[in-house]
């Protein structure tokens, strides 16, 4: 067959493995908020882009050693070593178009890649009818025969976190993922156990089409922000959904006077979030406290301004990270880094995933 | 009463036969999309304690009516039923007795409006015809093929089902956007008389069927202790479902999945 002697010739451009395929289904859905997806691969790692309106730019960052087995060969034969072009190694990649709805749901085939809320579905649709009690029996509702009962009854956001518990903890379903190269299927193989069922998945892949690109100038920052993904959450997540409008406004800190830092009364908030809606406006402002802004770096007052519904975008990615990063270049362009901590320790090899997010600021707010 | 889960949303109307000893549930109704239909058979002991029943016709009933006005009553902790003719209309009486919470008996009364079907129209009934299968398997149990076929169905309406005498499994869809197959390789055969020019066992035989209709048989993983799947290359699908010991046969919902033909 034609296809053993390409394998013999070209090995496949990419082959790696996961032990437990939860992890790298989360990185996906931070950046499922459209469904084609560019993916290139590279022998540094698994790259995820998706873009929105020609303003927000999503990336998935999975470095290679997120894997548990991670080998790349190059599509393209090795080109003789430019001298100018020291970095080629760094340009070699292979890249395609993926239905990514497609690829989380595949990496889900058994249920167990840790989706939110997806757990209590069609079960038993109980709650419709009150159930008499029969005299002497308890109050307990009929129990489910199977671990699914437990999601069912466990309804609500809250039980996102719990499921994580008392889901699949054992062991986790493990993952094989193939690329053969430009017009060929990313094959998946995933299984649960060797004693379970094994299911082998063929996605489709296009041709990567140019995708919008959104460069940061790092020395044209204004404004930089280092801060725990967990204050950024709460605080976009008391925003009500119907808000069209999200402000960010930093201001410089206050100068250090003999060595402290002078509280001016009724100084300019450090950070300030605003946004704006329908239904009225709401502030959210950020003390100067080191607890919060790991780090701030502010150099004059900024104010810009973005959608609220691209901001949101971002928020699945958010749930999941430990660290965010908020930098501002001159121009409005923000981008936000979330750092994914691996269930791997450091000791094992396991790095860190990071998404960012790249979003143009609204127009009218440039003075 | 679980076995009300499994007929659950099946299908609209439904028929019941009463006789002496069994209780037949049999949802044919042709509009149903994908054709599933069920036959089942379930021993009266195993669902009642006490019955008894009287007619003209050797002591058989058989009766139409509405699954969703039964599944309403059966919701409740039901005890009593029986049938009974209400202001010139046939209805199937649900007497339930139950407690408060403060704890006071409480009587409820469900009335289902029933057709009692003539005999005319009973001896149309008949389970449908199906050639011998090529394949016996026993299937996986229904919650674990439950979640992969959830999945399965928002990708592809036709879901191919293979199997062979080997105890392999597939189910598998084929669409522009992606190709998946699940399989399992330690299945069980049922016994079946030992023939010595049987064929390969290892050849896989298929049917195509609709994937809604192969999810909503899932649903009767509430009940099911075997499963056993029978499939007629091509043809159809015929699974049967024991509920309770395989051996004591204390009932058997008998699903009917005809095979799709998709011109390729």
């Amino acid at each position: 067959m034609s296809n053993d002697d390409d394998e013999v010739q070209q090995p496949p451009v990419l082959k790696a493995s996961v032990n437990d395929v939860r992890h790298f289904a989360s990185l996906l859905r931070g950046v499922n908020f459209v469904n084609r997806a560019t993916v290139t691969i590279a022998k540094t790692g698994f790259v995820v882009i998706v873009e929105e309106a020609r303003t927000l730019l999503g990336t998935a960052y999975i470095f290679a050693n997120t894997f548990d087995e991670y080998t790349y060969h190059s599509e393209t034969p090795p080109a003789p070593q430019n001298s100018q072009d020291s970095d080629g190694d760094e340009d070699d990649n292979s890249a395609f178009e993926i239905p990514l709805n497609t690829l989380i749901e595949c990496l889900n085939i058994f249920g167990t890649a840790g989706s939110s809320g997806s757990g209590a579905g069609a079960g038993n649709a109980t709650s419709k009818y009150k159930k008499w009690k029969r005299p002497g029996e308890d109050s307990e509702p009929e129990g489910d025969d199977d671990d699914r009962g437990w999601r069912s009854s466990n309804g609500g956001s809250g039980a996102r976190g719990i499921d994580q518990y008392f889901g699949n903890t054992e062991k986790g379903t493990g993952m094989r993922m193939s690329y053969a190269g430009s017009g060929f299927p990313l094959t998946l193989l995933i299984a649960e156990d060797a004693a379970g069922p094994t299911t082998t998945c063929e996605i489709t892949t296009y041709e990567a089409e140019p995708h919008l690109q959104l460069p940061f100038e790092s020395d044209q920052t204004v404004l930089k922000i280092i801060l725990k993904s967990s204050w950024l959450r709460d605080a976009l997540s008391e925003l009500d959904p119907s808000c069209d409008k999200l402000t960010i406004i930093g201001n410089p800190p206050p100068p250090i006077v003999n060595g402290k830092q002078r509280q001016q009364p009724r100084a300019p908030p450090m950070l300030r979030i605003q946004a704006a809606g329908t239904f009225g406006s709401t502030e959210m402002d950020y003390p100067n406290d080191r607890d919060v802004l790991e780090t701030f770096e502010c150099t004059r007052h900024v104010s810009f301004s973005y959608r609220f519904g691209h901001i949101s975008r971002t928020l699945r990615a958010l749930q999941s990270s430990a660290k965010t990063s908020l930098r501002i270049d001159d121009e409005g362009l923000l981008s936000l880094q979330f750092l994914m901590p691996s269930p791997k320790s450091k000791t094992e090899g396991g790095a860190d995933a990071f998404i960012e997010f790249r979003c143009l600021a609204l127009d009218d707010e440039l003075v | 009463m679980r076995f009300r889960a499994s007929i659950e949303n099946l299908q609209k109307k439904c028929i019941i036969k009463f006789s002496e000893d069994v209780m037949c549930i049999i949802c044919n109704s042709e509009a149903n999309e994908g054709g599933i239909q069920v036959w089942s058979q379930i021993k009266v002991d195993s669902l009642f304690t006490s019955y008894r029943i009287q007619s003209n016709a050797s002591n058989i009933i058989t009766m139409a009516l509405s699954s969703e006005a039964l599944l309403a009553t059966l919701k409740s902790a039901s005890t009593l039923l029986q049938l009974a003719k209400k202001n010139d209309q046939a209805v199937l009486s649900f007497e339930i007795s139950g407690m408060t919470r403060q704890g006071r008996k409480v009587r409820v009364a469900h009335d289902v409006r029933i057709e009692v079907m003539k005999p005319a129209d009973v001896a149309n009934l008949k389970e449908p015809m199906c050639p011998e299968p090529d394949v016996h398997i026993i299937l996986p149990p229904l919650q674990k093929i439950r979640p992969i076929v959830e999945r399965l169905r928002p990708m592809s309406d036709f879901l191919a089902v293979r199997a062979n005498s080997n105890g392999r499994l597939q189910l598998s869809i084929r669409t522009d956007t992606v190709n998946v197959d699940t399989e399992w390789k330690n299945c069980k055969n049922p016994n079946k008389d030992p023939e010595p020019d049987l064929p390969d066992p290892d050849e896989l035989f298929s049917v195509l069927v609709s994937t809604k209709s192969f999810f909503k048989f899932l649903n009767s993983h509430v009940v099911s202790t075997t499963t056993i799947a029978c499939i007629c290359q091509n043809h159809c699908m015929i699974l049967y479902v024991y509920v309770g010991d395989l051996a004591d046969a204390g009932g058997v919902l008998t699903f009917y999945i005809p095979g799709q033909l998709i011109d390729e």
